[in-house]
Parts: structure tokens; C-alpha cells; sequence
């Protein structure tokens, strides 16, 4: 049997602190009773019972309801058990309203108990009532009932026991704080009165309840229930269910993304290889049904990291329809006409009524407007979760009938269980759905979804096992049933008197059931696109138009779509809201006014005047010109007005709370910016059980519509007319800077029955914005989201604005220039310089004999020539280790460290220094060596003189020549006492056994002995001979003093003399010649930094560390060619090569970070000498302006105004939270200016392009931070726009990057080794 | 294949366990030591359900491999109370109701202890930059904005006088106004 204790070892305990209630107090003992069985063989307790409600009639249009299950009997709604607690039971569960918290006040007020005695079981099926979906705000209108009466009941029962007992009449007696009282001052408990026996009453439903005026309890504000324990961390969340065992698990989602009609549907899964992830560590089991597929594993990165890996083979398939242009979708969507309300005759007035927008003086005005809503998400901060186990046949649990337990954060747990039992063929009741908490949800998000596959999964692994699921944070976004589109349509106009002619409304909503997506993809139900009757909602104006025809398009989904918040109400109020005030303004009267003027409604007109009243209305007849506010006056202010009455459900469905905004908004002029600063909203919801739980959904619903209202649309994949957004920055929602002063009027109306409440205060929302947006520009904006770059192009022409995108567009997309600057491609730099080191012979003319010895077949005499070298006699037994003084060692080690040695000569996950990593070439792949002292394997059988061959000739102790990404070229100039100091260092090293990998080099690659001739070409002469003489002095070859143009590119005369510890300096000083020689010696920058021709040597003398490309980075230009935004400093060098980051260079990714780790453990000096050297190779640039890094950071923030956009979001939402110029959270990691970083002002993309791919895994220093690669929520398009954008905001002195979208693809397809 | 363990410190306590040093920190905390503060919202540190104080410092545990906190002290939400009172950010908090469904709010309790203590008392756009990325759903932003105010003005009062203002239990005065501190769920038939 399962326990529900958590796993100990809890840090989240405190010292001393007790698990359970710290009181001390028992949980109330009803709480323990897990299905209504148990409750009714309890004994002491007074229960009260309902009989499961009729199945209502099916009702066409509808999405079809799950009724209760006879064979479960009676729904236990109350439950009083003789230790004096109560548990109500109730069908709507707590989305983070607050519904259980006034659940409890309405037991408490009947029952007359403290507060604290009620606790809510909300939605288990095992126990809980049916009462349907928690949709259409009634959890408290209508679904509260039932506990009403069923508290009542239970206290008349009580009292009539204590009369009883007392023989006193009833009437006599009272209630008060869990106990009857007599008027003699007696009293009995309520746990005494139910102790020992088992009382159940069936509710009846003519039990009287309090009147209004006593309540005590119901009405006053009180605290939720909830917060402690969520401030505490406790574990109340289905993502915090961890069961012992238990396993985890996640899906692997079709490409169809959010499609759920359509042929392709379930059945597109052509293959899938499970090889791909058995190997993994922790893999348990791959679960693939149709187009369902699940992955189990031990621990929950496992599962992260099989999803990620698993190899599967989907069909291609067609998408529904394009949804680039949502009125043009929905309009050709096929649809029913349902005409649901209609009076007088709309087509007369209108015909009477002119030309559309006609100016028809004394005959009044035709107005025609379409108002288009887009597909928004739940977007909840958790993405779903859910842990089922599934029992076997035969075992104790499906003896008893159980099959399977889901714990789950389900809005619709009965709906939920019918589908579960759809899914595996068993009896509802055969399933237990134990509903938890879990993020807010406004609709029906991916709960559902992930119950059914948390049930699948567990199947699989059967004997109770509990799995969990966890959705990933692109999987909830791009499935989770969306928000629909909708196209609201109005023809009417206005009379001669500049009142309303007519409305004539059409309301089209592609809705649908959202089947639970295991039932689709498995094939359990066909992937029928079905049209419901939802398009309703508010669809009738609450104006008194005198023609009216009201008309509901009843279409099948576009997109896998459900209700969301405001259902098609919100959308619906949208138009009337913002037709109405369009009337007002063509009829050149005040919106107010002219709301008043037409609302027969006396509760809504009186809240719309006490709202326009607290918010300081000031009537209008045209759009104010409101003060401007600014420095130059760039914000426009204006304020807006709307009203609705939510009515939900089915049509004609019922009224909510009514509610009206005031909004009051500025709009930039120039960048299109929208800002609502101030919201008054005025709520009548009658009596309201928790004012103080009202206020916090009225603000909750304030800020949600806000966010939708400026920034919510979904974005199109324009390829496969699928959703796009798989993270936040596609789909950005408020932030806190962005949220308005709210001021909330809730009109007092106790004495009226308890209307859903919170819900109703967005529908007006999103009309009051656009009417405040008129109000300040004098234009109307018909279709949400009211973005920059949407009011911007309407408001301004676009041309005058520097970096705009278009509406709707993203910046920078398509690589344009809005700067004005060309878009040509800018290859690495080439330099014509010259190798100082270079045998001054005519090389390439032996590069051409070698290339055409290759072809004529005279590679064999050349091999004669070139080839092989004598081996050299092993050592046996040597203990070098001893041989060497301890700073003999260490200077070895420090060398080591410099050169990147040990680090590349391991391989991922081996151990150090044992070699087998990977080194991938043009030509092939080589395998670094075993540098351990083993014998057979590693160093351990080399003499020094081997050792030191190989070292500065490339050639190994049996002879044979090395491949040069072994960068002996460097190497060369080693000197002796330093190869000595190497080698005493490795032989100090543990010996591994270790085996390297034979080289993988295609033909003629993989003939060594053509390597004799490659030296030939490209070992540097000197070095050669230096190796050969083990002298270290060395005639410099080249004057210093040569001209600039030549030393910024070639590499400088080295003095080797210099390089040993206290030489005199010759032409340069001492540390710079100590620079050089490790630059271009052990450091081996060339090896990255200097490019390389066909043949793989480095172009020193035409590009020497002219930048280059490695492992798909960019090594960039060092020293003259550095495009950075500043200067290279010996400081600041300094500072990046010890660190791995400066704040005016940015970080060292890619390769690099390994390099300055190694870096890290070298004498500073010698570091400081390496920056020393390669500053002296940045000429004076006259061009240069001597700018401060603050003044760069600040010029580039200068123009982010002209760039607000998709893209920006993107980068705000996406990066902002770590990357920000101050005016964002200080996290862990460094945030430093990207105006500054130099792969912003690379001439090539690709460092950028790969950072955002694939993060930053492994900095140099954990110091510097981690940052999460997007490449699997981000496409080639996002990631193009955003890197356009990006290099426009922070270095707009550059040309945008040519090809950024090929670019991305080809990074994409080629990731980064280590 | 077994790792080799790595000792951590959270919340004051000492932890060794067998996981791969990249293993994510937020799965560490919440799988091997039972942490339910920090939540899984994104994966990418663009909502900040998963925050966790490093060293004080506010950090996102989704991001970072749990190699990167070894010699480092990570706070969670779970050990923010001690000795049965709550820290005065969590009593603020509750005292503002400043949670809907509360997803967001471990992120949103821990962004503001860093804020604090970097910056006693903050200005208004001061606090809602830094909570610029702590995302919430439900619309709680003014609540929760006034819960940080209110914490400001707490522990303000405590340093100015530590003794008198520490007063009762915090938890105690909740469930006197009749909260539950129970999770009260892990329900299984």
C-alpha cells in the first residue's frame, strides 16, 4: 500500500519543528476517510447525503457532461465527526481563488463553528460530489448550494438533538462556537452530540439558511486558508507529491503541435528508436501507443535528458488553415448561423441608414466594425503534473476494485475520471482522481492531459508503481488547450439624433471540447473536430438597441482550443464595449453619457456612475488631447470607459457580477508604447462571501486582462501554422513594472444573492484600454494585443523610425537594416603579413608539389623522403617523479595548465589527463593521447628525449609523425628547461590505464608519413632547429620596428634569450618577449586564433591571430583586428584571461572557458605578460573615439525606444531576468553589458547565434553563471530575429549579420562538442 | 554507474549525495532533499518560480547544475522559518495575502529576502525591477507589492529593535485568524 508520508531527511524542516498542524491538534479525522465508503461506516459522525443529481438532458451544442454514478450512491457533502471538525466536500475545486476559504465561511456561518474547524475536500472523485468543470464563475452562484443547505441541515439537527436531551423546545435553544446552547446556560458540544452513534440526513432542500442580516462570518473579510501552508513550503502541490518509489517520467509530444482534428492525428508516428535512450543511465521504460509516446526513468533529469535524446520518425502533415490572418481563418471556417436573439427590423434600419460611413446628414450614419480577438494561452506558471500508479489484475487494490489512482491538478476531476476510464478500458469507479493544487489555471490547461498520461505511463509499469509526469514548460505552451481566436462583426449605425439605429452582431468562436490528448494521439477517440454552442457568452449587448439581431457562428476548432478565462464573453464585450463608445463619439457625446443614455439596467447604470465618479470622469465629446506629459511631450494620456455584465453558460446562460473600468493610458507618440497607469473598477457581485478574497480576484482579473489586452497573441510557426510560443519571450505576460494602480469599487449589496465574482471584472477590461487609446491618439484599435509596433504603425508612419518591425512582424527578421547600413557579408579578416619564423623558402610551391603529388601517385617517393623517424628505446621502470625538485614540478604544472594540456588530453567524463577526447578536423578525427605515466598505454615508457621529440617535432617515441592538431608547430618553441619541467610534471601524475582510440582520418589523411612533408611546410624553421639544438637563443628575423600596418598582422621577432628568467631585454622588454614566447610557444593561442589554409596549417604569414573558426566558434581576431566595442587593455586582458570575464569584453565561452581555467593556475605574470604581448599588437587606431564603457552602454540604450517589438519582448522576457542595464534583478552571475560584449560587435554571428542555442553549460568559473541553451524552445526564426535584434540594440554601429537565419540552421544542425 | 557524492550545504544543513554534479539544482533540491519551495516553472530563468538563495544572492536552481553550489550555502523557501517563525518576508506575506494559487510564490518570497538584504529599503521601481522577472499569472502583482513593502517596514522595525517587535510565533497569530499550516494533502485512498 502506498504511504503518504514524505521521504525524511527533509531540509525544508526547521529545527524543532513538527510535521502536521504546530499546534499540536489532531487533523480533523474526517480528513482520513478516503472514499464514501469509509465516511459511511464511520461511526460518531453526522453525515449529510445527497442522491447523485439526475443526468441532465443531453443538450446539443454542448460538450457532453459526465453525471454521477448511481452504483456510488449517495455524495457525501458534509461530514461532523465527534472530535468537533467538519469536512465539506465539494465538486469545484480551488484554482487559487480562494473558493475553498468561502466555502468554509458558508459552513461556519451555518453551522455557527469557528472558522478553522472547516476543512474543504474539493474534486476527489472518491469522495468528493459531482458538481462538473470548475468553469462560468460558479463555484460560489450556484455550486455553493448545496453546502449551504447541508450546514444548515446539520445545525437544525444538532439543536433538535439537544432539545432532546434537554427536553427543551428547539425554539428555545441556540448555536454558538461548535456548541448548543440553552437559555439556562447549558451547553452541549457538537462532538458531543455526535459521539458514538452514525447519523446521516438526506440534504433537503427546503432546509431554511440564515438571513443575510445575521451573518457573522459570511460577509467579513478573513485571511485564506491556503497561505500559510504555501508560505511555509509545505507540500501542497501535485508537483510536490513524492511517493516512496516513486519513478519519473515525461512524453515525447507529435510535431503537430496544438492540432487535435485532422487525419494526421494519432497516427503520424512512423518510427521510433527505442536504442536511443535504453543505453541512458536510470532508463525503465519507453511507452509509444499510436502517436503517444512516454519515457520512464529513475530520476527526473534522466527523463528530461531521454526525452531530449529519443530518436522518433513523424510523418509529415498538413496543417489546418493559416492563421496569419485570424479574420480571414475564422471568416473561412465553416460555421452554423445561430441566430439567438432578434427584434425589430435590423435590415430595414440599416438600409434606411446610408452608405457605410457615409456622411448622410439628417438621414444618420451606417458603422460597420470588426473586432478580431487572437488565440491567447493559460500560460500557468507550473506546467502540469500529475503522479498516477496503476494495480495490477489479481492484486489486493483490483480486488477491491481499484485499478488506478491519478493525483492530479485537474479543474474538471469527474470529467477527468470518465476519460481515464475511456482511456484504459476500465469502470469509472474503478479510479480514484485525488485532485491536489497546482498552478492557476483559468480554463483547462494541461492538467487533463498529463493525468492521462501520468495513468499510461503507470500502466506500463504496473504493481503500483507510482509515476510522475511533469510537462515540460514548450509542451504545456504549445498544447495546452488555447484561449480561441474569435471575429466579432457588427453592422449598425447611428439615427439622425445620433442615437443607436441598430446591432446587428455576429460572433464566430472556434471552440471545441479539447478531447484529453491521450485519447486522441492514442487513437481511443477519432480526431473529429466537433463545433460546440460556445460562441454565446455575452453575445447580447446590454444596450437597448432598437433593431437587434444577435448571431452566433458555430464552427469547429482552428487550433486545440477550451475556455479561457472570459470564455467568448470577454471577446464578445470587446466589441459592444468598443461599438458603443465608437456610437458616442460619431454622435459627438460622452461615452459615459452615452452609455447611460441607452442602459436600461438600473444595477449596472448606477455601478457605471459611481465608477465614472471615483475615477474622476472628466466628460468628453472628442478624444481630449489630454495633458502630455515628457520632456518633449511624448506620452499621450488618455482615459476609457467600458461596461459589462458577464452572462455565462449555456445560452441564455446567467448573469455574474456586473462591472465597468475606467482606464486611464499613455501612449508614447513615437514608439507606439502603451501604458495603463491607472485602472478604476467598480463590482457589483451582491453579497459577497469574502470581500477581501473579491478585491484580490478583481485585482487579479484587472492585471490578467490588462497583460492580455497589451501584450497576449500567440505566435504562428509561419511554416507549419502551429503555435510557436514554447517559452515566455514568444509569449511574454506582465511584469511588475507594467502593472497599473488599481482602485476597486465593490458595491455593498448584502442583501442580494451571491453573484460569481472576479471573473466578471475582466470582461469590460480590454475595450476600456482600446476607448483610453482613442481617447489619447484618436484612433481605434480593433484587434488585441495593442503592442508598440501595432499602435506605433498606426499612430506614425513607420519610415521615420529607426529599427521598427512592422505590426505583427519581427525586428530585424529578415535581416533588413533599418539603420540604414549595408548588408554585406563580412568574412573573417585576412591579413597580408608574414611569418617572422618562416623558412624563408617558396612554400607554397612545395604545398602544390604535395597537392600534386596526391594526384599523380608520387605521394610513395615523397614518403621516402619525408616519412618516418627512428623510434626511440622505451624506459623501463622510470620514476621520474623522483627525479625532479618539487618547483621543477611545479613549473611544469604551470606550463601544463597554460597550454590547456591536461584538459585536452581528457576526455568527457574520463579521467584527467588520460586522453581519448576527440579532436574533430576537416580531414578527420584524432584522439588525444594518454599522458599519464602508464606504460603501455601512456607517457610511462618515454625517456625525456622522446618526450621532448614529440613535444617540438610531433613525432612519437615509436617514430611515427603526429597529426598537428597536436600543436607541435607552437610547441616547437618550448625551451628545454620547460619541456623538462613538463615532462617531470606528468610523470608526477597518477598512471591510468587508458587506451587511446585509433585516429579516424580519411584518405590520404591517414597516411602519417605524409606528415614528414607537411612539417616540411609548415614547422617554423627556427623551431626546428631550436628543438634540434636545444639552444633556446635565437636571432630575431624581422626588425620590430617595422611599420604598424605589417605588426598588427604578422607575428613579431621573438627573442629567446629573453625568454628565460632574467635576460636582458633587447628590443623589446623582457616581459614582452616572455608574452611572445608564450603566445606563440606553449599557449598556442595560434592554434584557435590564426586561420588555417587547405592543407591545416596556420596562415601566419598572411593572418597571424587574424581570428578563426574552431569547433563551430569563432576564435576571435586578437589584437589589431579585435572588433570589440573597447579596447583591449593589458588590464583588461588581464582581467578576462585570469577571470574569464570583463565587464567591457563580455565572457569566455566556447572553447575558451577551458583555456581560462587552465589560465587560472598559472603564475600571474606569465599571464600578465601574455596580455602584455598581444595589447602590443593592437596599433593606435586614430578612428577609435576614446568613449567611457558607461557612455557606450548608454548610447546604445539610446535607441531602444525605436526597437519595441517581438523581438525585444523576446530578448526582455527571454534574457532580460539575467542580461539588464541595471534596472533588473541582481542574481547570482554576472550581468554584464552586452553593448560591451564582443561577440555583439563580431563581424560573424556565429559565437552569438551558439550562446543562445546552447548556453553557456560550463563557464570558465561558476562565479561567471550558467545560462540555459533555448535551442529546443526556439526556432531558427526566433533565434535570427533575436540575434538581429540584439546586435541593433547593443551595437548599432555595426552592420546587421548577413544570412542569420542560414546561419542558425547550420550552428543548429552542428552543436558544439564539449 | 555510481557517482560520486557531493556534499551540499542547504538551509544550514549538510548533504551528501550520489548525483551527477550537472544533475539541475532544482531537481536535487527537490527529489533527493524533499525542498517543495522551489518550483519548476520554465526551465530557462525567465519566470523565477524556481529561485533559491546562493550564497544570499538570489538564484535560478533550474539553470545551474547542482556542481556549481558545492562550498556554497543555498536557502530555500523550506528553510526561511526557523524554529517555527516565520521570517519576517513570509509574515508579510500572509499578512498582504499575497498569493492566488501561489505557484509563483516561493520566487516571489525569496526574490524579495535578496532584495532586502542588498537593499533595506526600497524604492517602489526599485522593488518592482526586482521582481521584473519573478512572472505571476494570476494577477497577485499588487499584493505581492505591498507584501514587500510591508517586509521592508518588518524588518526595518527588527533592527531597530529586535527584542520588543521579534514578538509570538507569527504561526501561532495566522491560525489564530484560523489558517492551516498542515500541507494537508498527499492523499492516498
Amino acid at each position: 500500500m502506498t504511504s503518504a508520508e514524505m521521504p525524511g531527511n527533509s531540509p525544508g524542516a526547521a529545527p524543532g519543528e513538527t510535521p502536521g498542524d504546530p499546534r499540536g491538534i489532531a487533523p480533523a479525522k474526517a480528513l482520513a476517510w478516503r472514499s464514501r465508503a469509509e465516511f459511511r461506516q464511520a461511526q460518531g459522525v453526522l453525515l449529510v447525503l445527497r442522491d447523485p443529481p439526475r443526468p441532465p438532458p443531453p443538450t446539443p451544442g454542448q460538450p457532453p457532461t459526465v453525471p454521477g454514478n448511481p452504483a456510488e450512491g449517495p455524495e457525501v457533502l458534509l461530514a461532523l465527526a465527534d472530535d468537533g471538525q467538519v469536512v465539506a466536500l465539494a465538486g469545484h475545486v480551488d484554482l487559487g481563488t480562494g473558493i475553498s476559504t468561502a466555502y468554509a465561511q458558508i459552513v461556519a456561518e451555518e453551522l455557527d463553528l469557528p472558522l478553522h474547524q472547516v476543512h474543504l475536500v474539493l474534486g476527489d472523485t472518491g469522495r468528493a460530489p459531482n458538481q462538473g468543470p470548475t468553469i462560468a464563475s460558479t463555484s460560489l452562484q450556484i455550486h455553493a448550494q448545496p453546502l449551504w443547505l447541508a450546514a444548515a441541515q446539520s445545525r437544525l439537527w444538532l439543536v433538535a438533538q439537544a432539545a432532546a436531551r434537554w427536553a427543551l423546545p428547539a425554539g428555545d435553544l441556540r448555536t454558538l462556537d461548535g456548541a448548543v446552547l440553552a437559555p439556562d446556560g447549558q451547553s452541549l458540544a457538537y462532538s458531543e452530540l455526535v459521539a458514538g452513534g452514525h447519523v446521516e440526513l438526506m440534504l433537503d432542500a427546503a432546509t431554511p439558511t440564515k438571513a443575510p442580516a445575521d451573518y457573522r462570518v459570511v460577509g467579513q473579510s478573513v485571511p485564506r486558508q491556503d497561505l500559510l501552508a504555501k508560505v511555509l513550503a509545505k507540500d501542497v502541490y501535485v508537483h510536490d507529491l513524492r511517493l516512496p518509489g516513486l519513478l519519473h517520467g515525461r512524453v515525447v509530444r507529435p510535431p503537430y503541435a496544438g492540432l487535435d482534428a485532422g487525419d494526421f492525428v494519432g497516427r503520424s508516428l512512423l518510427s521510433v528508436d527505442e536504442a536511443s535512450v535504453a543505453h541512458l543511465p536510470g532508463f525503465k521504460k519507453l511507452v509509444v501507443i499510436g502517436d503517444f509516446i512516454g519515457l520512464v526513468t529513475e530520476r527526473e533529469e534522466q527523463a528530461e535528458a531521454a526525452m531530449l535524446a529519443l530518436k522518433a520518425q513523424w510523418a509529415p502533415f498538413t496543417p489546418t488553415a493559416r492563421l496569419d490572418d485570424l479574420a480571414q481563418a475564422i471568416s473561412a471556417n465553416p460555421s452554423t448561423a445561430r441566430v439567438v436573439a432578434q427584434q425589430g427590423d435590423v435590415d430595414s434600419a440599416l438600409a434606411a441608414a446610408g452608405d457605410v460611413d457615409g456622411n448622410t446628414h439628417g438621414k444618420g450614419a451606417r458603422l460597420d466594425r470588426d473586432y478580431v480577438w487572437p488565440y491567447q494561452l493559460h500560460a500557468s506558471i507550473g506546467p502540469s503534473c500529475a503522479v498516477a500508479q496503476w494495480f495490477d489484475e489479481g492484486s489486493d487494490d483490483a480486488q477491491a476494485g481499484r485499478r488506478a489512482t491519478v493525483w492530479a491538478g485537474t479543474q474538471n476531476p469527474h470529467v477527468l475520471r470518465a476519460d481515464l476510464a475511456k482511456l484504459s478500458g476500465q469502470a469509472d469507479t474503478a479510479i480514484d482522481v485525488v485532485r491536489l493544487e497546482a498552478a492557476g489555471c483559468y480554463g483547462r490547461n494541461g492538467a487533463d492531459d498529463v493525468a492521462a498520461d501520468a495513468l499510461l505511463l503507470a500502466r506500463a509499469m504496473g504493481g503500483g508503481v507510482p509515476v510522475r509526469v511533469q510537462l515540460t514548460r514548450a509542451q504545456e505552451m504549445a498544447w495546452e488547450p488555447k484561449g480561441a481566436a474569435q471575429l466579432m462583426q457588427v453592422r449598425g449605425g447611428l439615427d439622425a439624433q445620433g442615437a443607436p439605429l441598430a446591432y446587428d452582431f455576429a460572433t464566430s468562436y472556434p471552440s471545441n471540447g479539447a478531447p484529453t490528448l491521450a485519447l486522441l494521439l492514442t487513437g481511443t477517440v477519432p480526431a473529429v473536430a466537433q463545433a460546440f454552442e460556445m460562441g454565446d457568452r455575452t453575445a447580447v449587448p446590454p444596450y437597448a438597441y432598437p433593431h437587434q439581431r444577435i448571431t452566433v457562428n458555430d464552427m469547429a476548432p482552428i487550433l486545440r482550443a477550451s475556455w479561457l478565462r472570459g470564455v467568448s464573453a470577454l471577446p464578445n464585450s470587446f466589441a459592444h464595449e468598443s461599438y458603443i463608445d465608437e456610437l458616442a463619439s460619431a454622435a459627438g457625446v460622452d461615452p459615459v453619457a452615452y452609455r447611460l443614455r441607452h442602459l436600461p439596467d438600473v444595477r449596472a447604470a448606477e455601478l457605471l456612475r459611481a465608477t465614472a465618479d471615483k475615477a474622476g470622469w472628466k466628460p468628453h465629446t472628442t478624444p481630449q488631447a489630454q495633458p502630455v506629459e515628457g520632456p518633449q511631450g511624448e506620452w499621450l494620456t488618455g482615459q476609457g470607459v467600458a461596461y459589462a455584465r458577464y452572462v455565462h453558460s449555456r445560452f441564455p446562460g446567467f448573469g455574474a457580477a456586473w462591472a465597468a473600468w475606467v482606464a486611464d493610458v499613455a501612449v508614447h507618440r513615437d514608439t507606439g508604447e502603451v501604458q495603463v497607469r491607472r485602472v478604476v473598477v467598480g463590482h457589483d457581485a451582491g453579497l459577497m462571501v469574502n470581500p477581501a478574497g473579491v478585491l484580490q480576484q478583481v485585482h487579479g482579473n484587472v492585471l490578467q486582462t490588462t497583460s492580455r489586452a497589451l501584450k497576449e497573441r500567440l505566435p504562428i510557426d509561419p511554416n507549419t501554422q502551429t503555435p510557436q510560443a514554447r517559452e515566455f519571450g514568444a509569449y511574454p505576460i506582465l511584469s511588475f513594472r507594467e502593472v497599473p494602480t488599481v482602485e476597486v469599487l465593490l458595491m455593498p449589496r448584502p442583501g442580494e444573492p451571491a453573484l460569481g465574482a472576479g471573473e466578471s471584472a475582466s470582461v469590460p477590461g480590454t475595450a476600456a484600454i482600446a476607448n483610453a487609446i482613442f481617447d489619447a491618439t484618436g484612433v481605434r484599435f480593433r484587434q488585441p494585443p495593442f503592442t508598440p509596433e501595432v499602435v506605433r504603425a498606426a499612430i506614425k508612419p513607420l519610415a521615420t523610425l529607426a529599427g521598427g518591425s512592422g505590426p505583427g512582424g519581427q525586428a530585424g527578421a529578415s535581416g533588413d537594416s533599418p539603420l540604414g547600413a549595408d548588408a554585406t557579408p563580412l568574412p573573417l579578416p585576412t591579413l597580408r603579413a608574414a611569418h617572422p619564423l618562416q623558412r624563408p623558402r617558396r612554400w607554397w610551391a612545395l604545398a602544390g608539389a604535395l597537392s600534386g603529388a596526391l594526384v599523380t601517385g608520387l605521394a610513395g617517393l615523397l614518403v621516402g623522403a619525408w616519412g618516418g623517424r627512428p623510434a626511440m628505446a622505451p624506459v623501463v621502470g622510470a620514476d621520474a617523479a623522483g627525479l625532479y625538485r618539487p618547483e621543477v614540478v611545479e613549473r611544469g604544472r604551470q606550463l601544463a595548465a597554460l597550454g590547456n594540456c591536461i584538459s585536452c588530453h581528457t576526455a568527457a567524463d574520463g579521467p584527467p589527463g588520460a586522453g581519448g577526447r576527440p579532436v574533430v578536423t576537416p580531414f578527420g578525427t584524432v584522439y588525444t593521447t594518454n599522458l599519464t605515466p602508464d606504460v603501455p598505454t601512456g607517457l610511462g615508457a618515454w625517456s625525456f628525449s622522446a618526450f621532448a621529440r614529440a613535444l617540438r617535432e610531433g613525432v612519437s617515441r615509436q617514430g611515427q609523425h603526429l597529426y598537428p592538431a597536436f600543436p607541435y608547430t607552437a610547441f616547437a618553441l618550448t625551451s628545454d628547461a620547460d619541456a623538462q619541467a613538463l615532462y617531470a610534471y606528468l610523470m608526477a601524475q597518477p598512471a591510468v590505464v587508458r587506451a587511446t582510440p585509433p585516429a579516424d582520418m580519411g584518405f590520404p589523411y591517414n597516411q602519417r608519413a605524409l606528415l614528414g612533408l607537411w612539417k616540411a611546410v609548415y614547422m617554423p624553421a627556427q623551431a626546428t632547429d631550436l628543438a634540434a639544438d636545444q639552444a633556446p637563443v635565437q636571432a630575431p628575423v624581422q626588425a620590430p620596428e617595422q611599420a604598424p600596418e605589417q605588426a598588427a598582422g604578422s607575428r613579431p621577432a621573438i627573442d629567446a634569450a629573453a625568454m628565460a628568467p632574467g635576460a636582458m631585454p633587447e628590443a623589446r622588454s623582457a616581459q614582452w618577449q616572455r608574452g611572445a614566447y608564450l603566445v606563440n610557444g606553449v599557449g598556442h593561442c595560434g592554434a584557435c586564433h590564426t586561420p588555417r589554409d587547405a592543407l591545416g596549417g596556420e596562415k601566419l604569414r598572411t593572418a597571424y591571430l587574424g581570428g578563426a573558426m574552431v569547433n563551430g566558434w569563432e576564435a576571435p581576431a586578437l589584437g589589431a583586428l579585435s572588433r570589440s566595442a573597447l579596447p583591449w587593455t593589458e588590464t583588461s586582458l588581464l582581467a578576462y584571461l585570469r577571470h574569464g570575464a570583463h565587464a567591457s569584453h563580455g565572457v569566455a565561452g566556447g572553447p575558451m572557458a577551458e583555456v581560462v581555467r587552465g589560465l587560472a593556475q598559472v603564475a600571474e605574470v606569465d599571464v600578465r605578460a601574455i596580455a602584455h604581448y598581444l595589447v602590443s599588437l593592437q596599433p593606435a587606431d586614430p578612428d577609435r573615439s576614446p568613449a567611457s564603457p558607461e557612455a557606450l552602454v548608454a548610447r546604445a540604450a539610446a535607441g531602444r525606444g525605436a526597437l519595441l517589438g517581438p523581438s525585444q519582448r523576446l530578448f526582455e522576457s527571454a534574457c532580460g531576468a539575467c542580461h539588464h542595464d541595471g534596472d533588473g534583478p541582481k542574481l547570482l552571475g554576472l550581468n554584464q553589458p552586452l553593448a560591451l560584449n564582443n561577440n555583439l560587435h563580431s563581424a560573424r554571428p556565429d559565437n552569438l547565434v551558439r550562446t543562445l542555442l546552447e548556453g553557456i553549460n560550463d563557464p570558465a568559473f561558476v562565479r561567471i553563471g550558467h545560462m540555459p541553451g533555448f535551442a529546443h524552445v526556439l526556432d531558427d526564426q526566433q533565434v535570427s530575429a533575436l540575434a538581429a535584434w540584439m546586435r541593433l540594440r547593443f551595437a548599432p554601429d555595426q552592420p546587421p549579420w548577413p544570412a542569420l537565419p542560414e546561419v542558425v540552421a547550420k550552428l543548429r544542425a552542428s552543436p558544439s562538442t564539449r | 554507474m555510481s557517482e560520486p557524492r557531493l556534499v551540499l550545504q542547504v538551509n544550514g544543513s549538510s548533504h551528501s549525495l550520489a548525483v551527477s554534479p550537472r544533475a539541475p539544482l532544482l531537481a536535487v533540491l527537490r527529489n533527493d532533499l524533499g525542498c517543495n519551495g522551489p518550483k519548476y516553472g520554465c526551465g530557462l530563468g525567465e519566470c523565477g518560480a524556481c529561485t533559491v538563495l546562493v550564497d544570499g544572492l538570489a538564484a535560478r536552481a533550474c539553470v545551474m547544475p547542482v556542481g556549481a553550489v558545492l562550498g556554497r550555502e543555498v536557502t530555500t523557501l523550506d528553510g526561511l522559518a526557523k524554529n517555527g517563525v516565520l521570517h519576517p518576508v513570509q509574515r508579510a506575506f500572509v499578512a498582504a495575502q499575497a498569493a492566488q494559487c501561489g505557484y509563483c510564490l516561493n520566487g516571489m518570497l525569496m526574490a524579495t529576502v535578496a532584495l532586502l538584504a542588498a537593499n533595506p529599503q526600497p524604492s517602489d521601481l526599485q522593488i518592482r525591477n526586482a521582481l521584473q522577472h519573478n512572472l505571476c499569472r494570476c494577477g497577485t502583482h499588487l499584493e505581492i507589492l505591498a507584501a514587500v513593502r510591508l517586509a521592508g517596514e518588518m524588518l526595518a522595525a527588527e533592527t531597530l529593535a529586535p527584542e520588543s517587535l521579534a514578538g509570538p510565533a507569527p504561526v501561532d497569530q495566522a491560525l489564530a485568524a484560523g489558517q492551516r499550516a498542515d500541507g494537508a494533502k498527499a492523499r492516498a485512498p
